[in-house]
């Protein structure tokens, strides 16, 4: 348990409160302030998401090895029972999971306490945003370029950044494949998901809930649409690419089915830590 | 997890231990006046829409010029630091004297005398366009600036990177802390000061300019009022507005350089209904910015207007404007050629490529 400041006033401003107002009969709501956090859980079909180890084989008949996936989520959104929505501060909302540097937990600090039904989030950076520049995305420029989720020969980022190996039953050996989406100034591949919690997410000063999501890689080319990669080998056939045209497009609605809720903890000790 | 709020919130701490710090200082060391510097002003500099000129196609509050981030981004087009070796500042392929192209190159060279595909393209009037380079490879001023910087055959270099060079120059140090209130040597500063320059380097002062705004200086001869009835019918569908372009994406009917095969904006959008389209370019300075073309094949206007008589080639692609009922291109005869090529002229703005403002001694 980190303390943090924050924490310690909205516990001394609910102290205060409960000694003051003794008679007060509402027992219950609920008041100040507390974290909750969100970890993806990377998987691939059911599997366990292993990096640089063995191949998973998809409904395309493709066996890809997985050696990256890191992706951009964003607008974090909490929905209480009531309808409530709490909009996680926009200019603070950007993170990146990085399967490989371990970074999976995404943490909202100072939610409103409360009890939350669901959670809605973007999968990468909003062309309003994006337009904006550098200040409101504060400067996510630098955390993004280490996970090498940046875009330089056209300007902004990439939102998944999902590579490998893989064999193909139409072509002979193992090739690269390199799927970038994102969006261009063309198409705009930003793509918000909303998703129902199977039991409620309880924010309290002394309480972080823990919402556990599996995000499935695999639904990235095997899912409403399918997606062959060798259908995007180059010229030279050794490896595929996708970072351009309807591809993006496609996987930009794949993704919305790529994220379910497996489970939601709550209580006061920490959950999913790295 | 990483998240810009805890480096937020570090350097708001940081910033307290400073405040805590400074206060001290002020209190044991009353009388000390060289900390001036900290209190130089940094006001917003005035931006003025030129009365022939289209609405703003960005919106420039988010990034708003003041003196110091106009002068520090000057100071960064200026700079080879910003590529890998040391050689190569964006001044190097946009000169001033040539509205910011690179004069006497079809392509530029970038770092180890590497080749580029594509004509460097004016730096001018940045803050009306929608989309920047052939391709449409940005749509944002602010971020633009990526895409020269990170080019294997340009600058070769990172946004990371450059802030650690610059960091270790106590005059950025200093410069970036007053254009940004304090803050560091940042990539997001980098790109936001190199912006605020690009938003001021505003071209609206050629003679044409004087002559649609009724200003003394701005007349127009027989043949260029000719030239520029003849744009106006025959030109100004895509050489839109006094920009001079509507920023669209258009094949013009070049016939393609089998050496290149550059697929335009195919590159950017993977449509292959892209392909063979490039960005209408400004016609602003055009006189000065030899050679022409996205790949700066035509040496004069000259060419570029024979082209458009008489050699404009057909692909699925072309666009309809240079297709009328089976003719292609735009007809002209050569005294409507010189007489357009002498409105052209008029579009110089020696002002704009003379200002001071916009230069700085390296």
């Amino acid at each position: 348990m980190k303390f943090k400041l924050q924490h310690i006033v909205a516990a001394m401003a609910v102290a205060t409160t409960l000694v003051s107002c003794n008679n007060d009969d509402d027992t219950t709501a609920v008041s100040g302030t507390g974290d909750a956090e969100i970890f993806f859980d990377n998987s691939v079909n059911g599997d366990d998401l292993l990096l640089n180890t063995s191949a998973y084989t998809n409904s395309n008949g493709e066996s890809l090895k997985i050696n990256r996936l890191n992706y951009i989520v964003s607008n974090f959104v909490l929905i209480a029972e009531d309808g409530t929505e709490v909009v996680y501060p926009k200019e603070n909302s950007y993170f990146i999971i990085n399967e490989g540097a371990n970074s999976t937990t995404v943490h909202l600090e100072g939610m409103p306490a409360g009890n939350y039904t669901k959670v809605r989030f973007g999968l990468g950076v909003d062309q309003q945003r994006y337009l904006q520049g550098e200040t409101a995305q504060q400067s996510f420029w630098d955390l993004a370029a280490a996970s090498e989720l940046t875009w330089t020969w056209s300007t902004g980022y990439k939102f998944i950044n999902f590579e490998g190996t893989f064999t193909s039953p139409q072509t002979d050996g193992e090739k690269t494949f390199q799927v970038h989406q994102g969006s261009n100034t063309a198409t705009d591949n930003y793509r918000e998901i909303t998703l129902t919690l199977p039991n409620t997410a309880r924010v309290r000063t002394d309480e972080t809930p823990s919402i556990h999501l599996i995000a499935d890689a695999n639904v990235i080319l095997d899912g409403a649409t399918k997606i062959r990669l060798f259908d995007a080998l180059n010229t030279a056939n050794t490896g595929a690419a996708i970072m351009g045209g309807q591809g993006l497009i496609d996987i930009a609605n794949n993704t919305l089915s790529m994220f379910k809720v497996d489970h939601v903890h709550n209580g006061a000790g920490d959950h999913h830590e790295e | 997890m990483y998240t810009m709020e805890q480096a937020i919130i570090m350097k708001s701490k940081c910033l307290k231990v400073l405040f805590a710090l400074s206060c001290l200082l002020l209190v044991s060391c009353g009388n000390n006046d060289d900390y001036q510097a900290v209190a130089e002003s940094n006001n917003r500099l005035a931006f003025n829409v030129p009365s022939n000129f289209p609405p703003l196609a960005q919106d420039i509050e988010y990034n708003y010029p003041t003196e110091k981030g106009f002068e520090l981004g000057r100071k960064l087009f200026y700079d080879g630091r910003l590529s890998a070796d040391g050689t190569i500042s964006c001044s190097f392929c946009h000169e001033q004297g040539y509205a910011f192209t690179h004069h006497g190159h079809d392509f530029s060279h970038g770092i180890n005398d590497q080749v580029g595909t594509r004509n460097a393209p004016a730096v001018q009037n940045m803050a009306f366009q929608a989309e920047y380079f052939y391709d449409g490879a940005s749509n944002s001023l602010e971020m633009l600036s990526i895409v020269p910087i990170h080019n294997p055959v340009e600058m070769a270099e990172t946004l990371e990177t450059i802030a650690v060079k610059l960091q270790v120059d106590k005059e950025y140090v200093r410069l970036f802390s007053l254009a940004f209130d304090g803050s560091g040597v940042t990539s997001g500063n980098i790109l936001k000061a190199l912006g605020q320059f690009m938003t001021m380097m505003v071209s609206s002062n050629s003679r044409y300019d004087r002559y649609v705004r009724n200003e003394p200086g701005g007349s127009l001869t027989a043949q260029e009022l000719q030239g520029l009835g003849l744009f106006q019918a025959k030109c100004a569908t895509c050489h839109k507005t006094d920009l001079f372009t509507d920023s669209a994406f258009r094949n013009n009917g070049l016939p393609p350089n089998p050496n290149l095969n550059d697929l335009g904006r195919e590159v950017v959008t993977g449509f292959t209904t892209d392909r063979y389209k490039f960005k209408v370019p400004s016609l602003r300075n055009v006189e000065v910015t030899a050679p022409y073309m996205h790949d700066g094949r035509f040496g004069s206007l000259q060419s570029v207007l024979n082209f458009y008589a008489g050699g404009v080639l057909y692909s699925s692609t072309l666009d309809p404007v240079l297709n009328q009922n089976g003719t292609l291109g735009i007809p002209l005869s050569q005294e409507e050629k010189d007489a357009i090529s002498a409105f052209l002229k008029t579009l110089t703005d020696t002002d704009y490529i003379n200002n001071p403002l916009f230069y700085y001694q390296t």
